[in-house]
């Protein structure tokens, strides 16, 4: 049984069609990839997963039950998380803390807990930043624990964003474009991340525009455009799928994917 | 505490319940011989109305004024002194609930639609100087009388020095655009300025005072009257202070008052404007000296404003000049008993016409009124004159010319408007009540003495 | 594994801007009152390079500025009374300022939160003045405070958390009834909703309570002068308003740093949506945010009931909006800041008061808010908005 099934899926805004008719399933532990030009819902279509979107039409389930019309902090109770394109860290806490908040649906303290500093909460509250800090090192943050998140690097506040994510125990890891504004050095240490996630069991579905990342890690790749799906198979496949090349890329740019 | 919808409703239910105008039965009246013979063919609707705040934070005052007025009213219909006429009795109210009280737009607005009345002839109140402000060149434009029972503002009526002060600027001459309409049947602030200088250094022998005031007409002019004559008096103003109604607490204030040396407090104002919440925060402070007041400070919200904070009895000694204590006065007890036995049904404490010592200044005010428009009738052949300016101009007239002799005392008035009957009584807080003390008047040397009669 | 740290330098702008202020721990929203686009800047620009540099100097000062001035009023108290005066308006300026920082507290974490003034807070005090006097008459508390010590220490522990319940379930509904809705509706639509739900509380208190203030009989719970310095004596009350309220802003920054709730809100305030994809029930946080906010106002009413001794109708509406104007000056949003506004507030009240005549207090007060909007707008302790393009 697939972890995630989008059966066509729309999403209609106004006159809009931003995502339209798209099924694809996607396995456990596996990693899959959303490509497309600008605009071709590949946003919209994490949106609806995560449930941020209500879709019009369709069907989304994960590992067998549906998830539309859930509220979006429901959906990452059952085991998505995700991060965003354009970073959305808590920019006035700390690395630390902002781990934590991944935390918070799991954690069992409760607001009596935390006002009377119970012995209970006061132990949770350790070992969920004990927790935290595990996370930050996995990702080889340790050293920014206690920086706020608006003064960290571009390329560690997208990491942070990672931990945070990790930090929700998700079974399913939504990671838009990751790659953007990450330079070469970054880029490769992302890709190795990627490797450890897929490594612990993780299942990861990733929007990039960065091909040669792409290439690399993915299973397989979808490709959006116009909010329809118009290919999907392994990257070789995609490659060499000229309907791709030509309504995704353009004319003329074969070159640029095959030579990736 | 009394909700003020509820009393608003209890008025009108009085108003309906027509029996009770058969307990007006004794005359009160000077008129009484003057028979109804002339006038008994009189032909038409005269209007008398008040306009007083019933409402907010002067519930603790309009409403017995009102309640007295409207008594007189009930009376002279009983007695039919308009003989065939129909004598008919509005009741405005001037307060808002945005204002929580008595508001000079509301006012100006209340007169303006009792002046587009023909029928009405003549109006009692306004009770507060700041109100009075705006009726009275709306009254003065429509030639309408207004008489009222407690502005004691100066500059309503004779230019004094305060009025020019930058905090009060009150052209007098500007208020009356038409003729001169304005009457009252209290004395000003200029007597009540003096008498207060003269109790405070006199009486209380404080020769250092500090002074706060409300930032009203009424309040800052009294103050300022307060001052010059206090100064006069040989006293020190150690500090002073003007605060807006919504202050609620006024620690800086006793601080400097403590620091300064001040023997005394004087303030100028209303209960509904802090004069109880400066006691309260005297006593919180551990200020033991008196605490002055005008007329404005002498109701039951000074009391109880006062006992509300940690000494619960710090109304205790409080001083306040007030309307001359006539429930003593052989001239009164008619009035009085003739309240009592009106509105015995109602709730406590509007029941009892003692409790505000206006109140028989309203009744009076309106009988002054009533009389004023008798004599109109009479000297018209027993009906009304044929146009209602000229039937007011005429009842103004008449209002010049009073000498009326009601439960307050001798009442007639100057050229100004301002009534002869000077005089302020001197009340103190004992056992959680105001009791009298002393009346003190002014002779037009400006010295004060305790009247005797 | 080992992933190495990547390189400092950042290819695009850093989430906010690092160039000044004090970034705080509590709920901070950088989109504070301060204008999209410096437009002060704008019309300085076109006056001239003299008064641009004395405009950006005071705007970077401006906390000394305003502390500044603050010390001179106290020095010219001091010259004005001697220790005495200066001692006891001090005494006086904390007391005050101690309940505006409560109030103020509501403010700033309601605005910080989902970015709205909500006018209905100080009202929601008002009303919670109300409620501790009914709790209080309805359990005899009265005769326990004045009877003895414990009695008192039994009758605050009763009154405290029943009257915080009722303001905090008040607050909830509140935000359930009227701002809920209208959440993602533009900003103009729950500002008239709060001015709409201030008017209608005030009504009902009018209803309820009269035109008149209302004394509470809670004045004499706590009496007696516990010491005396110079010409200065501080009373017992002095001494609990303040401590009371510097507790109780301890106890909730302690909550908002540390707690599970405490990060929610946190986070919640920041990003909204990425709160929500973290498994955060947004609905629950705000209500918890209004639920304490209108709690800690309760508490500043049981404070203010019990140091003044009377409440009335519409005390919430002024002493709101200088609460208000508190939470302004420390940043809105910054929940130390509105703490430390508002016992800033209270030494302007008291000192400007004791100076130019308690006539200017307010007149000063409203100044500073005039002067903070031109020249720091993000408040005290609040954050340089980015002016990104």
């Amino acid at each position: 049984m697939p972890l995630l099934e989008l059966d066509s899926v729309t999403k209609r805004f106004g006159g809009l069609l931003a995502v339209s008719n798209v099924s694809f399933n996607l396995d456990s532990g596996e990693i899959l990839s959303m490509i497309g030009p600008n605009g071709a819902g590949k946003t919209t279509a994490f949106n609806c997963v995560t449930g941020l979107f209500a879709i019009s039409s369709g069907a989304i389930r994960f590992d067998g039950s549906s998830i539309a019309g859930l509220a979006p902090h429901r959906i990452t109770k059952l085991g998505i998380a995700r991060t965003f394109q354009n970073i959305r860290l808590f920019a006035y806490m700390t690395a630390v803390d902002n781990v934590m908040v991944g935390a918070h649906w799991w954690m069992k303290e409760r607001v009596w807990d935390g006002a009377f500093r119970t012995a209970r909460a006061r132990r949770e509250e350790k070992s969920v930043e004990q927790r935290a800090l595990e996370l930050l090192e996995l990702l080889g943050l340790s050293r920014y624990a206690g920086s706020y998140a608006r003064e960290m690097p571009y390329g560690l506040q997208r990491r942070l964003e990672i931990a945070r994510a990790l930090a929700t125990q998700p079974r399913l890891l939504l990671l838009d474009e990751p790659a953007a504004g990450l330079n070469t050095q970054e880029k490769r240490e992302l890709m190795q991340l990627i490797g450890v996630l897929r490594s612990e069991g993780l299942t990861i579905l990733l929007i990039e525009h960065d091909m040669r990342l792409v290439m690399e890690v993915s299973d397989r790749i979808v490709v959006l455009d116009h909010g329809e799906k118009i290919a999907e198979g392994s990257p070789v496949d995609v490659r060499q799928n000229p309907r791709v090349i030509e309504a995704y890329l353009g004319t003329g740019a074969t070159e640029v994917i095959t030579s990736a | 505490m009394v909700k003020p919808t509820k009393r608003a409703l209890s008025f009108a239910s009085i108003a309906a319940l027509g029996v009770l105008a058969a307990c007006g039965t004794s005359s009160t009246t000077t008129s009484s011989s003057a028979g109804a013979t002339g006038i008994a063919g009189c032909k038409g609707t005269i209007t008398v109305a008040t306009d007083l705040p019933l409402t907010g934070g002067d519930v603790t005052d309009g409403p017995y004024v009102q309640m007295a007025a409207e008594l007189a009213v009930t009376q002279a219909q009983q007695a039919k002194l308009l003989g065939g006429c129909t004598l008919k009795y509005i009741s405005k109210n001037d307060s808002t609930v945005l204002a929580n009280g008595h508001s000079p737009a509301q006012g100006a607005a209340n007169i303006t639609a009792l002046a587009s009345d023909a029928t009405v002839m003549g109006v009692v109140g306004p009770f507060n100087s700041s109100v009075a402000l705006a009726e009275i060149p709306v009254a003065s434009m429509d030639h309408l009388a207004l008489i009222s029972p407690s502005n004691t503002n100066p500059c309503l009526t004779v230019v004094v020095a305060v009025c020019s002060d930058p905090s009060i600027k009150i052209d007098t001459a500007s208020l009356y655009p038409g003729p001169h309409t304005y009457f009252r049947v209290i004395a000003s602030d200029v007597q009540q300025g003096e008498i207060d200088a003269y109790v405070v250094s006199s009486v209380l022998n404080a020769k250092t005072v500090y002074v706060i005031d409300d930032q009203q007409a009424y309040g800052r002019g009294l103050a300022l009257l307060f001052t010059k004559y206090y100064t006069a008096d040989g006293g020190k103003v150690v500090g002073d202070a003007s605060l807006p109604s919504t202050t609620t607490t006024y620690t800086t204030q006793i601080s400097l008052a403590q620091t300064e040396g001040a023997k005394a407090i004087f303030f100028g104002g209303t209960s509904g404007d802090g004069c109880g919440l400066v006691r309260r925060d005297m006593g919180a402070g551990g200020l033991n000296i008196p605490i002055m007041g005008g007329d404005g400070c002498q109701d039951t919200k000074f009391i109880s404003d006062a006992n509300s904070g940690a000494v619960k009895n710090e109304a205790e000694g409080s001083y306040a000049t007030s309307a001359p204590d006539v429930t003593k006065l052989s001239s009164s007890a008619t009035f009085y008993s003739d309240y009592a036995a009106a509105y015995s049904s109602v709730a406590a404490p509007y029941n009892n016409a003692t409790n505000e010592p206006y109140t028989p200044y309203g009744y009076d005010a309106m009988n002054i009124l009533l009389q004023a428009i008798h004599s109109v009738l009479v000297s018209n052949g027993g009906q009304p004159p044929s146009s209602s300016m000229t039937f007011r101009d005429d009842v103004v007239a008449a209002l010049h010319t009073t000498n009326y002799s009601g439960a307050t005392g001798q009442q007639s008035f100057d050229a100004n408007g301002d009534t002869t009957n000077t005089g302020f009584t001197l009340y103190k807080v004992e056992s959680g009540a105001w009791v009298g003390i002393n009346t003190y008047a002014v002779d037009t040397s400006g010295n004060v003495s305790v009247k005797t009669s | 594994m080992t992933i190495q740290s990547g390189t400092p330098e950042a290819p695009l702008a850093p989430l906010g801007d690092t160039s000044s202020g004090v970034g705080s721990p509590m709920l901070v929203d950088q989109r504070s009152l301060a204008p999209r686009r410096d437009q002060s800047n704008e019309l300085v620009r076109s006056v001239g390079p003299v008064v641009r540099v004395a405009y950006g100097w005071i705007s970077k000062h401006f906390a000394a500025v305003l502390l500044g001035m603050i010390l001179v009023a106290i020095i010219a108290t001091f010259k004005q009374g001697g220790l005495d005066l200066m001692g006891q308006q001090l005494r006086n300026a904390l007391v005050l300022g101690a309940i505006y920082a409560l109030v103020a507290i509501g403010y700033t974490m309601v605005y910080g939160i989902i970015e709205l003034i909500n006018f209905a807070h100080g009202d929601v005090f008002a009303a919670a003045g109300f409620y501790a006097v009914f709790i209080a008459s309805t359990f005899h508390l009265d005769s326990l405070a004045t009877g003895s010590f414990g009695g008192l220490i039994l009758a605050l522990i009763i009154v405290f958390p029943l009257s915080m319940l009722g303001a905090g379930i008040t607050g909830v509904v509140i935000e359930f009834v009227a701002y809920r809705r209208l959440r993602d509706s533009p900003r103009l639509a729950p500002l008239i909703t709060a001015i709409g739900v201030s008017f209608l509380i005030e009504g009902i208190m009018l209803v309820i309570e009269g035109p008149d203030n209302v004394a509470t009989n809670q004045a004499d719970w706590i009496t007696g002068t516990a010491f005396t310095i110079g010409g200065v004596s501080v009373a017992w009350t002095d001494i609990f308003v303040v401590g009371m309220a510097l507790f109780l802003m301890f106890a909730l920054g302690e909550f908002v740093r540390r707690t599970r709730l405490g990060k929610a809100m946190r986070s919640t305030a920041q990003d909204r949506t990425a709160a929500l994809l973290c498994g955060i029930n947004i609905n629950r946080t705000i209500s918890a945010t209004f639920f304490i906010g209108s709690a800690l106002a309760a508490a500043a009413a049981v404070i203010y009931s019990i140091n003044y001794g009377d409440l009335k109708w519409n005390l919430g509406f002024h002493l709101g909006i200088i609460a208000f104007t508190a939470a302004v000056l420390g940043g809105i949003g910054n929940i130390v800041g509105a703490g430390v506004g508002g016992f800033i507030i209270g030494l302007i009240y008291v000192f400007g008061g004791s100076i130019f005549g308690g006539e200017w207090s307010e007149s000063l007060i409203f100044a500073v808010l005039v002067l903070i909007l031109t020249f720091r707008p993000v408040g005290l302790f609040g954050v340089e908005v980015t002016t990104r393009a």
